[in-house]
């Protein structure tokens, strides 16, 4: 017979200093470090839980709005089939309006939950732990609102499938030559990658919804964890899997981009046709995505009870990526401007001189949104830790965002190499609409999902918290980090 | 002789790890001994040898297939289905290079998810040994022992202080075996069938009637009849003409304002033809030699409202202006043009 063996407390359960300081430390720790304030794996659960299943009246207050609007989309969509593109105020040369500018700024906000996601997971980030998912969860469906606006744009949208060869009876091939097919193409592999990465992540949580809940939702989670237990097998190959896709994914997130730039970059369109329109639309879409991401996160906060899980921590270095990008955007659009304006080709000092002169509101508004504002404020931890701050000067940085792409597309468009071809654009009421009626839609496909899935990636919580520690240097009490490899 | 399967829920993994390494002792096979748990633990913290993993042939697999399937466009379709267009080679490397980035990172992608799941032997379509309360933190250790065993084993499990014991034969949970192979199987040939068909129809292999609407749809020309009759008094005219004593148009009156404003509007619309003090020498004039002079007195002879035609309307290989500019802003270019004449004089 075996003698019986000391008992060894859980990671959650460890007893509190007999010191006095080390013990006040701690529990400033706890409060400061998600990862600190380990409870037992249970409660946390609780919490993911309880937040997936209320649904009280603010919920069907916002699944009723978002929901009109998505009625809305719909409608105007409707309408604008019925009497034709020409109730939107696309005409030669302005044939790329606001639809194109939306697609650009949904698949752009796409690209942060990705970076947050694989490229912090790669980097060993602790702070993506818990926001990971609700960031995956923008790119899902900032790629589905965008996968909307080519359908939108085409116009008579029962003709879409002139441009698939299946069957090839109309002899019409796509032109792989064309940047548009390298957009779908793109867009589609990002698409599929983003979707298998999300739901590999997934696996272990839909099964602790499984042991959790009871009636339809354990059905439904019953066979969506595939069977999950979490022997030591499953979680070895998750963990290379989520490497591997990974490792793929985030080049292929640089091509989405890039390719979404070639669009514009690959016409001989002055403004357009610029060698660094890879690099700059990839900053402006990483800039937007980490600012959705980051807005996302602040309603999840307040309206789920989430507090716990979502932190100062979290926004504070959120805050801190999003200056980073800021500058690097800022970087980006000061290096294209200052080409443009010492090459001095008559077409882009035209359209130098609209956005200084006639755009200028839009123009200035956008500089001072996206650079002064974000570095202005940026730099303070009392700035990125407030909620209500973050949250005004993400809003700004959408709206700087959008202007971006609005002068892009239609601005640009308006000033072509001939004089002959200037017109000066206005967005009509349909593409007004349509373009609110798309932020309702993936507001409201957000707001659905966030009650069928567990939002936070609890077990990613849980690992950090088994393995963060603290550890004594000099007099000091420091929180440490164990590295499993 | 049943084996018995024993799943023991630990609090902690230092218990679970001491609970393994004396079911080995005991002689245990590694294979025999599975640990559940609700946060990845790697193999050194449990003292077990890594399970063997088999990403890599499947990436290869993939990417190799999404090479292919670049392949199959960039290089095949565009051979069996020439287009030609902006003078480019039909397959130049380029673009392919995208195409094959792009299903090269799909391929490997999909294949990678898709060996994750057969390695686990998702989706579990059987009954498994499991407790739920592992989801809650402890830590499962499962083994399956024979009764000459069974006893020291749940011996090992109270030494370490197993919250939690379960007991149960080994007869319950049967292998996957054939429920799994006819899932994939049928996962397998569905998928297949996904892809085929459509190639099949797309590389026109198996043709279907389809409609395909442009050639086959009834064109009737315009020579074709029945014709209607023509209302009584009309003249046949090859577009919009005078009517004698009527202007074009309600006329802007030549002021100074007018002339300016005309000179701007025919600096941006006219001045590329027409040159910029509408000598007939703008920077288009070398592909078309024909442009006029607008000082000629052939064009200064002609009436206002002609004038103000030529402009709406186009003539000769001159295109039409209408689209960009007001009658308004046409009147202020017919009065600048005008002025052209006054000046020369």
């Amino acid at each position: 017979m075996l003698e019986s063996r000391a008992e060894v407390r859980p990671y959650w359960d460890k007893p509190i200093p007999e010191d006095e300081a080390d013990a006040h430390e701690l529990k400033h720790f706890r409060q400061e470090d998600l990862l600190m304030d380990a409870n037992s794996p249970a409660e946390t659960n609780d919490i993911a839980l309880n937040a997936m299943k209320s649904t009280g009246l603010g919920f069907w207050m916002a699944v009723g709005f978002t929901g009109l609007l998505v009625a809305l989309l719909l409608g105007t969509w409707g309408l604008q089939i019925v009497s034709g593109l020409g109730v939107t105020g696309l005409n030669r040369s302005v044939m790329w309006g606001p639809y194109i500018a939306n697609l650009v700024f949904f698949i752009g906000i796409g690209h942060a939950g990705t970076f947050i996601s694989a490229a912090l997971r790669m980097m060993h980030m602790d702070f993506r732990r818990p926001i990971s998912r609700a960031a995956e969860t923008v790119t899902l469906f900032g790629l589905s609102a965008a996968a909307l606006f080519p359908l939108i744009h085409v116009g008579r949208v029962w003709k879409i499938y002139y441009m698939f060869p299946i069957p090839d009876e109309r002899r019409l091939w796509p032109n792989f030559r064309s940047p548009l097919l390298w957009d779908a193409t793109a867009i589609t592999a990002y698409m599929l990658g983003s979707t298998l990465f999300m739901y590999a992540a997934l696996l272990p949580d839909l099964a602790m919804a499984r042991d959790h809940t009871t009636g339809w939702r354990h059905q439904l989670y019953k066979a969506l964890a595939l069977g999950w237990r979490g022997s030591l097998g499953e979680w070895m190959r998750l963990e290379k899997l989520a490497n591997i896709l990974g490792y793929v994914i985030v080049p292929v997130m640089f091509s989405v981009h890039t390719i979404v730039s070639y669009d514009f970059a690959m016409a001989v369109q002055p403004g357009w046709h610029s060698t660094i329109f890879g690099p700059f639309f990839i900053a402006g879409a990483l800039f937007s995505g980490v600012a959705a991401v980051i807005m996302v996160l602040i309603v999840l906060r307040k309206t789920m009870r989430l507090g716990y899980f979502l932190r100062e921590q979290h926004f504070n270095s959120l805050g801190i990526f999003l200056m980073l990008l800021s500058i690097v955007w800022g970087y980006f659009y000061f290096n294209e401007w200052i080409v443009t304006w010492y090459g001095n080709l008559s077409a882009e000092q035209a359209i130098l001189k609209m956005l200084t002169g006639q755009l200028a509101p839009l123009f200035y508004l956008m500089l001072v949104v996206n650079v002064v504002i974000p570095l202005g404020t940026l730099w303070s931890r009392r700035v990125r830790t407030s909620l209500p701050a973050m949250f005004v000067i993400c809003v700004g940085v959408q709206i700087g965002m959008y202007l971006e792409r609005i002068l892009i597309v239609p601005g640009f468009l308006s000033r072509s190499e001939l004089p002959f071809n200037w017109v000066n654009y206005t967005p009509h009421l349909p593409e007004i609409l349509i373009t609110i009626g798309t932020f309702g839609l993936l507001s409201f496909l957000y707001i659905i999902w966030t009650r069928v899935v567990p939002i936070i990636p609890v077990w990613e919580v849980h690992e950090g918290q088994a393995f963060q520690s603290t550890r004594r240097v000099g007099r000091g009490l420091f929180t440490s980090h164990t590295d499993m490899h | 002789m049943a084996d018995t399967l024993l799943l023991g829920l630990f609090d902690d993994v230092a218990p679970a790890a001491d609970a393994i390494h004396d079911l080995r002792e005991l002689g245990v096979p590694e294979n025999r001994i599975t640990v559940m748990s609700n946060i990845p633990y790697t193999p050194k913290m449990l003292g077990l040898t890594p399970p063997r993993q088999w990403f890599l042939p499947f990436i290869a697999l993939g990417a190799l297939g999404g090479a292919g399937i670049a392949f199959f466009i960039t290089y095949i379709t565009p051979y069996l289905y020439e287009i030609h267009v902006g003078g480019q080679p039909l397959t130049p490397f380029a673009p392919s290079a995208i195409m094959y980035f792009e299903f090269t990172a799909l391929g490997s992608m999909v294949m990678a998810f898709l060996s994750f799941l057969l390695q686990n032997r998702f989706p579990v379509l059987r009954k498994q040994i499991y407790d739920e309360r592992i989801t809650d933190g402890y830590i499962g250790v499962q083994t399956q022992v024979g009764d000459s065993l069974l006893d020291a084993a749940v011996n090992v499990f109270e030494a370490n202080h197993a919250r939690i014991l379960n007991r149960e034969s080994a007869k319950a949970y049967k292998s996957p075996g054939m429920m799994h192979l006819a899932f994939w199987g049928a996962v397998g040939v569905l998928a297949l069938g996904a892809v085929l068909t459509p190639l099949l129809l797309t590389y026109r292999i198996v043709k279907i009637p389809w409609l395909d609407g442009m050639n086959k749809s009834p064109a009737i020309g315009y020579q074709e009849g029945p014709r209607r009759a023509e209302p009584e008094g009309s003249v046949p005219i090859n577009g919009p003409v005078l009517i004698a004593g009527q202007p074009a148009s309600e006329r802007i009156e030549a002021s100074e304002e007018s002339v300016t404003r005309g000179q701007m509007l025919f600096d941006i619309n006219c001045a590329m033809c027409h040159g910029l003090g509408a000598g007939g020498d703008g920077p288009l004039k070398k592909y078309l030699p024909e442009i006029p002079a607008l000082t000629d007195t052939r064009i200064q002879d002609m009436s206002e409202d002609e004038i103000f035609l030529v402009i709406t309307l186009g003539r000769n290989r001159m295109p039409a202006i209408g689209e960009n500019l007001t009658p308004g802003e046409t009147w202020d270019v017919v009065n600048y043009v005008h002025s052209l004449g006054a000046t020369s004089e």
